[in-house]
């Protein structure tokens, strides 16, 4: 049973999917709760001055693995450094990996994708077998391949060490994104405007960016936002392997990696960091639900 | 009904052959098939096998040019020489050796060799075995890495300058400079006799001919070295069995062999663990037998006393050194004394013990040989071995300090990530420098690269002496020539203190090697970090085991328990 939205009156502004979805978005506990978390973190990652003024790198060797306390909310790590500190300033090297490489594969292969379904023909099973060929490597292998192959050294500036492991995730991550595309673009290809848009005589760049990609957007839009959070836990992995983010650069990923073998004596330097990915995680999925929910049609 | 009677026969078949085929394919691991090896653990013959951790040797199982741990315990357990170590307390004994003469001024030796010694192959072991494989030690286009111990800075056996030949600055050999083959200091009598000749009167002759480099060698080793690589041989308890590389090197107990006592377990799994982390982790399930070293991940907390209680122990060693080398042949970067002085200062060595180990569990050290050794003087290091921040400031203040991040480098495979990360922190907040680890994966590619000369920053450096001496723990160090010299340190007064005391007995050598350790502090270009405790545990397959002199597993005081 569909709800009635708008009562009698006639609608002013032309209505369209992305508008209604947002209607419902602003109403869905799911979504603001999510929203708000996100923002949060987001903040921390931006200024990470704001949530706490201790150094993260300020480290007293006397105060190592003690557990927290008044001073200390989080407890201190094996080289004596503020948990507290140390997780806020880990989230931004976390959530930057998480955010670029999403953008990177939703750009990708939403390119990709786009022309795979549009063009068709002889274009379409060219780029569909290209995909099918990146998407039979594991993507923690390739990572992993991708990053010893280059390796990063101390002096190796931390935007650099960043981008590497953006390039190791986003070079395996795009074939879902382009399979997903190029499913959606097939379907909104047969729509009756796409038909009379080229029937009037546009052209494939116009039709594809003004009518093709707004409406073939919103999967890609979900699954981003889903998978931005499996991206970070993935940065967490290959920092725990040791081939990831390097020392001195924080992360979370990091702070896991060295509290590995501590969990039984100190278990507040797993927990914090462990905590922090889990509900970071949690509120990405939560939030690509809450958009996937609002954008599906078949739920109106 | 009947296609669902026959559907679920299927079913109960694949089913019953899948719990079939699981429990055919049995356990592969050589961790704990203790008894398995014996019927009814006869006291006739070594029993059952057992697993010890170990690292990859960095070079082939040849004596002469096996000096990192890894290799060293597996050389030691399959050759025994003329002289052995007495397992608890490293005095040195007959073992190969019949006698050993010397003359009245210590500058020549008559050997005799006891009769029934035989290899793993079944030949003799000869006079002669001793003498090529001391000349092929020495021969300078060999390039083994144990050539120094014939050699001044060793046992000096005339006639070694010969055989040696040069070496150019980067410590490669010059084509052609060797001039002989065979050392004139070796002379074989007969069979079983040869005698020494030395290029200066050295006292502790007999005890540095217990070192491994000084190991027989069969006829086959120079026939076809190859092979023997494939596939070593020696004199000792132990012989090969086989190696998977990055994984074990097994060993089983030699049948006819002379010496006493005899192996008790009969087969031996070496098992190459990258990370100790993993051999605790082993140890505690009783996957692995024998760790010799507990690492942080045990240590923290104190938690190995309660996850191996009743199979583990600790002591002191007297033979085990940390220490810091600053490269100096490669970098001017280190030139500074006041540099390196200041570094050390702010080291707070508790502090970093503390949380690398736990607290107390290594002792910091203050001088640059261990206690429990004769010639031990205590505080050589005196004011620079002692943390102060402020003195660390004031004398970075005079240098031109560094340039850039100060890295300190080690292998991460030997629980050495934590110590140099919180020796890092030491110096960041002392100094206010920027301070980081730099790692190889292994110790084998670590030493690689200190033995090539390429590391420009101080970096780990560990000493496990080779025979119970203070001379071992200065002469092949930090003399000019030292082949174990990984900084490039040289001062001429030193060399010369020790090539005097190397002629001395008793207390006048003694003098002189404190005086020559005392030149040391001058400078510290080598900085004393701690003396390591011996913390080690054992599983409940085998009967507690003999730890040495050098802290590792006695092979032959192993034995599986019933």
């Amino acid at each position: 049973m569909s709800r009635r939205r708008g009562g009698g009156h006639a609608a002013a502004v032309p209505r369209s999917l992305a508008g209604d979805a947002w209607r419902d978005l602003r109403r869905s506990p799911l979504f603001v709760g999510s929203a708000a978390i996100i923002l949060v973190l987001v903040a921390m990652a931006a200024v990470p001055g704001l949530f706490t003024n201790a150094d993260p790198r300020a480290c007293d060797l006397a105060y190592s693995r003690q557990p927290p306390s008044g001073d200390a909310w989080f407890g201190y790590d094996l080289q004596g450094c503020d948990m507290y500190a140390r997780t806020i300033y880990g989230a931004r090297a976390s959530i930057l990996v998480g955010v670029l490489t999403t953008v990177v594969i939703a750009v990708v292969g939403s390119v990709v994708g786009m022309f795979a379904g549009y063009h068709g023909g002889r274009v379409d099973a060219l780029l569909s077998r290209f995909t099918d060929m990146f998407f039979a490597v594991p993507m923690l292998l390739g990572a992993i391949i991708v990053l010893a192959t280059f390796p990063s050294t101390i002096d190796t500036p931390s935007w650099q060490t960043i981008g590497k492991v953006v390039l190791a995730l986003g070079v395996l991550g795009w074939t879902t994104v382009a399979r997903l595309m190029r499913s959606t673009v097939i379907q909104v290809k047969q729509s009756d405007y796409v038909q009379a848009a080229r029937g009037l005589g546009a052209g494939s760049r116009r039709v594809l960016l003004r009518h093709v990609l707004p409406n073939a957007v919103a999967p890609v839009v979900v699954y981003s936002t889903i998978i931005l959070g499996v991206f970070v836990v993935l940065e967490a992995t290959l920092s725990f392997l040791g081939i990831g983010l390097q020392a001195p650069v924080i992360s979370w990923g990091i702070a896991i990696s060295d509290a590995r073998a501590y969990i039984r004596q100190s278990p507040h330097m797993l927990l914090f960091p462990g905590a922090f990915l889990s509900v970071t995680v949690l509120a990405f999925i939560m939030l690509g639900d809450a958009v996937r929910d609002a954008f599906d049609p078949r739920l109106r | 009904m009947r296609g669902s009677t026959r559907r679920g026969a299927v079913v109960a078949a694949a089913v019953g052959l899948t719990l079939v085929l699981a429990a055919c394919g049995g356990d592969d691991d050589g961790g704990d098939d203790s008894g398995s090896g014996g019927d009814g653990g006869s006291s006739e013959g070594p029993t059952g096998s057992v697993s010890i951790n170990s690292t990859q040797p960095e070079n082939p199982l040849i004596p002469t040019t096996t000096n990192e741990v890894g290799g060293g315990n597996i050389v030691d357990a399959m050759w025994t020489g003329l002289v052995s170590y007495d397992s608890a307390t490293g005095e040195p004994g007959l073992a190969v050796a019949e006698s050993i003469e010397p003359n009245e001024d210590f500058t020549q030796f008559t050997i005799t060799i006891k009769d029934g010694w035989t290899f793993h192959d079944g030949s003799p072991v000869t006079a002669q075995s001793f003498v090529d494989a001391w000349n092929f030690g020495a021969y300078g286009p060999n390039a083994q890495l144990n050539q120094y111990f014939f050699g001044p800075d060793g046992a000096n056996i005339a006639g070694y300058d010969a055989v040696a030949g040069q070496t150019d600055d980067t410590g490669a050999f010059v084509e052609g400079s060797a001039t002989a083959e065979t050392m004139s200091g070796l002379e074989v009598v007969d069979e079983s006799t040869f005698t020494v000749t030395l290029g200066s009167p050295n006292s502790l002759f007999e005890t540095i001919i217990g070192y491994s480099a000084f190991y027989p060698m069969p006829e086959s080793f120079f026939t076809d070295q190859a092979a023997f690589i494939e596939h070593p041989v020696g004199n000792g308890p132990f012989e090969f069995v086989e190696e998977v590389p990055n994984t074990s090197i097994n060993l089983t107990a030699f049948a006819d062999y002379a010496g006493d006592p005899k192996p008790q377990v009969e087969n031996i799994e070496y098992r190459v663990y990258a990370d100790l982390d993993a051999a605790y982790a082993d140890v505690v399930a009783n996957q692995l037998d024998i760790l010799d070293k507990i690492p942080p991940v045990g240590l923290a907390g104190d938690v190995w006393k309660t996850d191996l209680e009743g199979r583990s122990a600790s002591e002191p060693l007297t033979t085990r050194f940390t220490s810091m080398t600053f490269p100096l042949t490669n970098t001017e970067a280190w030139a500074d004394p006041n540099l390196r002085k200041a570094i050390s200062l702010a080291i707070d060595r508790e502090a970093v013990i503390a949380a690398a180990y736990g607290p107390g569990n290594y002792v910091p050290a203050n001088s640059w040989v261990p206690p429990g050794n004769d010639g031990y003087v205590e505080g050589t290091c005196g004011e620079w071995c002692e943390f102060d921040a402020t003195k660390a400031q004031e004398l970075y203040a005079q240098t031109a300090g560094v340039q850039g991040t100060l890295l300190i480098s080690s292998n991460s495979d030997g629980g050495h990530r934590e110590w140099v990360e919180a020796a890092c922190t030491s110096i960041r907040e002392t100094l206010g420098i920027d301070c980081q680890g730099d790692y190889d994966p292994d110790f084998g590619s670590f030493r690689a690269r200190v033995n090539a000369n390429e590391i420009t920053n101080p970096f780990r450096t560990g000493w496990v002496a080779d025979y119970p001496s203070i001379q071992n723990f200065l002469a092949p160090l930090y003399t000019s020539n030292g082949s174990a010299n990984d900084g490039g340190y040289s001062n001429p007064q030193f060399d010369e203190l020790i090539r005097q005391a190397a002629g001395l007995e008793g207390q006048e050598a003694l003098d002189l090697y404190n005086q020559a350790e005392s030149l040391l502090s001058e400078d510290m270009a080598i900085i004393p970090l701690w003396y390591d405790n011996g913390q080690r545990g054992w599983s409940t397959n085998v009967n507690e085991p003999q730890f040495t002199w050098k802290g590792y597993v006695d092979p032959l005081s192993i034995s599986v328990q019933n």
